[in-house]
């Protein structure tokens, strides 16, 4: 190799790094790993931004719910042994139950006081975090994934992880089941025309208050099961709660309020940037979702799909 | 004549003061440290209601601006060894402003709950910082360490007492800046602006400035809050950039009542109160009572415990004060 010094030893490095980056295995890798995560992103979004949009309630306990159900799940998937599924239900449930609580105890009473709920939902994250330490404890538990999702296949000569490309099937699975239900359903027509003109649904004689009740219990159910299969990715700790929420904000403000097709935009292109950031910029792999945040910000407020802020 | 007197002396204010200044001379230096702890975390919730409760802007934020603050402090004595009052304060309040200034233009694109998420990110943005550079902490730690207690020069270091006599001092000096600012033209402004912006607008206001400048002085105080917390505490940490440090100022603004300006110094009161108790009693369910009380205090008090104390305050002095009802 002859004597090199150290700082000409570090281009070559970089510039192998880049080079390897413009194959085409890497690519698609990195490509695949910002897609499953986006799929987790636009999970936790959805729920969060419909809600938004249609009752005009920003739940930002909705990270907490998320962790809920990771809890839940792993309660009944991997201490109680049952299978990955039943957990993933499990967690959606107690999710979506705790979620009907807030909304029914609490929320409701504050109807027409926008700020208040929020900040009331607010309250439920310290509330529900230190509940959650009480029962669960401080230390975080391990990815946990389903018996026939583990290991991994070959793509283009690599190895990729079954778990991965579960959440991306699931993710579009689901993204087609809530396009489907919000475009295509007299529930989801009912929701539309309620984020549209409250009076006048009403006046249709739409029940819209048992609709919301609906769709928030529905909100955070998806937010549960969210957090089942997130927690192949990132497992649960106790911190996931704000976490999750900053990402969910995050995608809202990048893929706009309100719709199934913003939060799926928001949350792949989050998912993809991160990826490529984590791989190309490793030291500032955070900062390319608060980048891109800001980048919206300045450029179309109400973010990519939704409708004018 | 005898009325006049009365009202002197049964001025809330002046007695609040004439008690703490006092207070040094019955309570040991552990209660000083708490007052201390009171009245820094006081200023933070006075300059925070300026952009909440005067003009409405709701802000999950407002620890960038109070950590930004402390950690010049920190990183004055870290990497420059200097613990100056005089370079430290000054410098902390620069930083805290600039910040303030950088994010309320980020911030105010958007408005309403939205303006709430996007300070929020930004916090937390601002909190990544202090997490990964090198530079923002100490060797082997996350935050920075050995924090001490200013000197004023030539070898005057604070004492507990006699920088607790120092934050008084700050704190009354701003609270008078801010009584004034709130019952001035610019302040009237601001409560129009939360009540009806477009009315303001329809009156000729340029009202993004006035928010924006509400959201830049109120950052200003979190700032000069932060520099005292960075002498107080022995240690500053990332946390204290993050929501659950932006969290303290809204809690006990909303405890203590949004629309006065004693207000959140009285809920900074209670909670810095309940929080003591807590950490003795039952440290681990801390964010528990925290929340709990919060939640109660939306769900039952209208306008917060500070209003009830002010209409108390006005009966009893209307009985014993004056002869007029």
């Amino acid at each position: 190799m002859g004597l090199q010094t150290r700082t000409s030893l570090r281009r070559q490095e970089k510039a192998s790094i880049w080079k390897g980056y413009l194959r085409m295995e890497q690519l698609v890798i990195n490509l695949l790993n910002g897609i499953s995560y986006g799929m987790v992103l636009f999970l936790i979004a959805s729920g969060m931004s419909v809600v938004m949009g249609a009752m005009n309630i920003t739940n930002l306990a909705h990270g907490v719910l998320y962790m809920i159900g990771g809890y839940v799940g792993w309660t009944v998937a991997v201490k109680f042994g049952a299978s990955f599924w039943i957990g993933a239900l499990a967690g959606g449930l107690a999710a979506g139950l705790v979620g009907m609580g807030i909304e029914r105890g609490f929320l409701r009473f504050l109807y027409k006081q926008g700020n208040e709920q929020v900040l009331l939902t607010f309250g439920f994250v310290y509330i529900l975090t230190n509940l959650s330490l009480w029962i669960w404890g401080g230390w975080p538990r391990m990815p946990f994934t389903a018996e026939f999702l583990s290991g991994s296949f070959g793509i283009m000569g690599r190895v990729y992880p079954k778990a991965r490309m579960a959440n991306i099937v699931i993710g579009s699975f689901m993204a087609v089941l809530l396009w489907w239900l919000q475009d295509r359903t007299r529930v989801g027509a009912m929701v539309r025309a309620g984020m549209d003109n409250k009076e006048m649904a009403m006046g249709l004689g739409i029940n819209l208050e048992r609709v919301f009740a609906l769709v928030f219990f529905f909100a955070s159910f998806i937010a549960g099961v969210a957090g089942v299969l997130g927690a192949q990715l990132m497992g649960v700790y106790n911190a996931l709660g704000l976490d999750v929420l900053l990402l969910a904000l995050i995608v809202i403000i990048v893929g706009g309020v309100g719709s199934v097709q913003g939060a799926l935009l928001g949350g792949l292109l989050i998912g993809v940037i991160d990826a490529f950031g984590r791989a190309l910029f490793p030291k500032f792999a955070m900062f390319t979702m608060y980048f891109t945040m800001i980048v919206i910000l300045l450029v179309r407020p109400s973010g990519l799909l939704g409708r004018r802020v | 004549m005898m009325q006049r007197i009365n009202r002197t002396i049964f001025n809330p204010y002046l007695l609040t003061i004439a008690i703490l200044v006092v207070a040094p001379l019955l309570f040991s230096t552990y209660i000083q440290t708490v007052i201390t702890r009171f009245l820094i975390f006081g200023l933070f919730a006075l300059g925070y209601n300026l952009a909440f409760g005067y003009t409405g802007l709701l802000s999950l934020g407002h620890a960038a601006f109070f950590g930004a603050g402390g950690y010049t402090v920190a990183v004055l004595k870290l990497r420059y060894s200097s613990d100056l009052f005089w370079i430290g304060a000054p410098l902390g309040i620069v930083v805290a402003t600039l910040i303030a200034l950088v994010f309320g233009f980020v911030a105010l694109r958007v408005s309403g709950v939205y303006f709430l998420l996007v300070t929020f990110a930004l916090g937390q943005l601002l909190f990544s910082v202090a997490w990964n550079v090198k530079w923002l902490n100490s060797p082997g730690m996350q935050g920075i360490s050995g924090l001490s207690l200013p000197s004023l020069g030539f070898g005057f270091n604070l004492g507990t007492t006699s920088f607790y006599y120092l934050v008084l001092l700050i704190f009354v000096i701003c609270f008078f800046v801010l009584y004034h600012v709130v019952h001035s033209p610019f302040g009237r402004a601001l409560a129009g602006i939360r009540e009806g912006e477009t009315r303001m607008q329809s009156l000729g206001y340029n009202t993004w400035l006035y928010k924006y400048l509400a959201f830049v002085i109120s950052g200003i105080f979190a700032g000069v809050a932060g520099v005292l917390f960075g002498y107080y505490n022995y240690l500053i940490s990332p946390t204290h950039l993050g929501v659950g440090t932006s969290f303290l100022p809204m809690v006990m603004t909303i405890i203590g009542g949004i629309g006065t300006l004693s207000g959140p110094v009285i809920g900074a009161a209670l909670l810095i109160f309940v929080e003591h108790f807590a950490s003795i009693l039952t440290p681990d369910r801390w964010p528990l009572i925290l929340g709990g009380m919060f939640v109660l205090a939306i769900m039952f008090t209208r306008e917060g415990i500070g209003v009830y104390l002010w209409k108390l305050w006005n009966r009893v002095s209307n009985r014993y004060g004056s002869a007029h009802r």
